[in-house]
């Protein structure tokens, strides 16, 4: 059955670096859960602190309602996709599969029913009597998917599964992941450093930064509004420059930045006034064609430098005053390099961070 | 024209060849030949050179087969002493701190040469050695034990694994390194505890490794001159020594020939089966 987690007041040192400074959170039964960050975050040990090969220095590992700091890594009920695979090199995909189930004492006489239902379920059928050397890197990967399905685990655990895979493949894989993570209600953490991973495949995202966790929410609201300066640059691009902030009226703010003055509306900004940073997001950023209206919209004036054509997108990379702006438009305009141009951007759309 | 350089150059290029092929023509199959043509009487350089079988009817009498056994039941023997000890060896250092430290340190005995090391472990089992002055002032024994040139050849077999060990150990160490890291890890997380991943995953991973180290120690032993000579028996004692003294002591260099060509003949044919049986019992793990 599915099971909650909760990890309270986790601290890993190795030597002198920290690598886990004091980290909790809780995830739901059958909550999709993706800890995102840089590499050396921290995130892959607390994945190994999860599935209980590192013991934290501080803090406890609970899951529901047991603690699981003293139970060794075989008795955990986790299963865990290796970045590697790390596939039994001598045994063949079936024998692969088959292990858990021997090592947890299933029945033998279930044994090959559930290999085979395994089996089907990440489309390897017919490949029982290779050997992991003999398959493709997607496929070792189902293999190593469904050798952690096989024994229905409590908790599935991730650990950048896909990153060896080329790009079409990967998200074929990763959506394959969620159907089955979603059909099993197997509650899943899944450690990664690839944002649009993330951004796909999770119901939460918990972002982190040396050690720290920096911000715990759901994907829109993690790309749409960010906390800090490093998770908006980190998950997606942003134009972001230093401001002076001044609070007008409501969650109305007059923002004073290289681009010029403009008009922010931003609900979650706490503070009155101060200097802080403003996010744009490329995508945000609208070309406004002579004649065109602005209505509210703020309006920033500047060059095109490079003009990029992305097949999906045209991007442009602009100067505003003395500032650069990345502006990701529609793909059927027509603007050249050298192009003097006005852009709109939405009040709703400037996000003030803290640095 | 260009067909005719294109030919040359074509020939030439045999030449490259030389340097491998030729060493191996002239010293392996050239000495194997006259090896061989030497047991039929030829190339005798102790007497006339005729063609003659009489060497051969002579050859498998009672000397030699004793010796024959005696130098397959040490090489047995020594070979399974060994990797007894370097395998769990191999599995300890592994775990141990500074384990390149102690690794260097293991190897030492590899560069001491085999009639150094006899001597040396001659000196602490010896009739006046050190064990035995130990054992006697300690009354443990009354009277120092015989443990060189005994007839069992316990001498021989502790100076060949004292000298092997470290080989083999070379080799069991780096396939045990060889067994990644996160594999271990998949076996525990699927629920494999200690026993189960030593079993399922490490021995399995490195089991080809020692069936070939055992083979290599095996062939060591099996031809040994030095040690066997020094600390072995004095009869029976290995095929190596017998096919001196019959070159040397008796001038007889047609049976040594002989002597000769059955040692490999014996060599190549275990470690044929060896290797068949090897085989199979990987394919059914």
């Amino acid at each position: 059955m599915a099971e909650g987690l909760s990890l309270k007041n986790i601290t890993k040192r190795f030597g002198n670096f920290t690598a886990l400074n004091h980290v909790s959170f809780d995830i739901k039964p059958g909550e999709f859960v993706t800890l995102l960050g840089p590499s050396g975050c921290g995130k892959t040990t607390l994945l190994r602190i999860i599935a209980g090969f590192l013991e934290p220095d501080e803090g406890e590992v609970w899951f529901g309602d047991q603690k699981m700091n003293d139970v060794p890594p075989h008795k955990r009920n986790t299963a865990m996709c290796f970045q590697s695979y790390a596939l039994f090199p001598h045994k063949t995909v079936y024998e692969n599969i088959r292990f858990g189930l021997r090592m947890r004492k299933v029945p033998a006489s279930q044994h090959r029913a559930l290999v085979e239902e395994a089996m089907a379920m990440v489309n390897l059928t017919g490949l029982e009597n290779r050997k992991p050397y003999e398959l493709s890197g997607g496929q070792q990967q189902r293999v190593a998917l469904a050798r952690s399905v096989v024994v229905r685990p409590n908790i599935l655990l991730f650990d950048e599964p896909l990153s060896n895979l080329d790009a079409k493949l990967r998200e074929k894989v990763r959506v394959e992941i969620r159907d089955l993570q979603r059909k099993l209600g197997i509650t899943a953490i899944y450690v990664t450093h690839d944002q649009s991973e993330a951004l796909a495949i999770s119901d939460t995202i918990i972002s982190m930064n040396q050690g720290a966790i920096i911000q715990k929410s759901d994907p829109r609201t993690i790309y749409d509004r960010p906390v800090s300066k490093f998770i908006a640059d980190f998950i997606g691009t942003a134009n972001l420059v230093p401001c002076t902030v001044t609070r007008q009226q409501g969650s109305l703010f007059q923002v004073q930045s290289p681009y010029g003055m403009l008009l922010a509306e931003d609900k979650d900004f706490p503070h009155d006034s101060g200097e802080y940073y403003l996010c744009i997001r490329p995508e945000d950023v609208r070309p406004v064609l002579d004649g065109e209206p602005a209505g509210e919209d703020n309006i920033l004036e500047g060059v095109v430098k490079n003009s990029i054509y992305m097949g999906n997108t045209l991007d442009l990379f602009a100067r505003v005053q003395t500032e650069p702006l990345r502006a990701s438009v529609w793909k059927d305009y027509h603007i050249e390099e050298g192009t003097r141009i006005r852009f709109a951007v939405p009040r709703s759309k400037i996000r003030i961070l803290e640095g | 024209m260009k067909t005719a350089r294109k030919k040359r150059k074509f020939e030439w290029g045999y030449l490259l060849l030389l340097p491998g092929l030729g060493y191996i023509l002239f010293f392996l199959a050239g000495a194997t030949g006259m090896m061989i043509a030497q047991s039929f009487g030829l190339f005798n350089y102790t007497a006339e050179s005729r063609f003659s079988l009489e060497y051969w009817r002579g050859i498998l009498n009672e000397t030699f087969v004793d010796d024959l056994l005696y130098s397959l039941k040490i090489a047995v023997c020594a070979s399974l002493l060994c990797i007894c000890i370097a395998y769990p060896l191999a599995l300890i250092i592994k775990k141990l701190p500074g384990e390149r430290t102690i690794l260097s340190l293991v190897k030492i005995p590899m560069f001491i040469p085999a009639l150094v090391a006899s001597l040396l472990i001659l000196n602490i089992i010896d009739y006046h050695g050190i064990l035995n002055i130990i054992l006697v002032r300690l009354q443990i024994i009354e009277e120092p034990l015989r443990l060189r040139n005994d007839s069992w050849g316990v001498a021989a077999l502790l100076i060949q694994a004292w000298k092997n060990i470290p080989f083999m150990l070379i080799i069991m160490y780096s396939a045990v390194e060889a067994v990644r890291r996160d594999v271990i890890d998949a076996a525990r997380n699927l629920g494999a505890g200690r026993l189960a991943v030593f079993t399922q995953i490490i021995v399995p991973l490195t089991l080809p490794s020692a069936l070939v180290s055992v083979i290599l120690v095996f062939i060591r032993v099996f031809n040994d001159y030095v040690i066997s000579k020094t600390a072995g028996p004095l009869y029976p004692n290995t095929i190596s020594n017998l096919m001196h003294v019959t070159a040397y002591l008796y001038n007889d260099w047609p049976s040594a020939a002989c002597i000769g060509c059955l040692m490999v003949i014996t060599a190549v044919s275990f470690v044929s089966a060896y290797t068949y049986l090897s085989k199979k019992l990987m394919q059914n793990l």
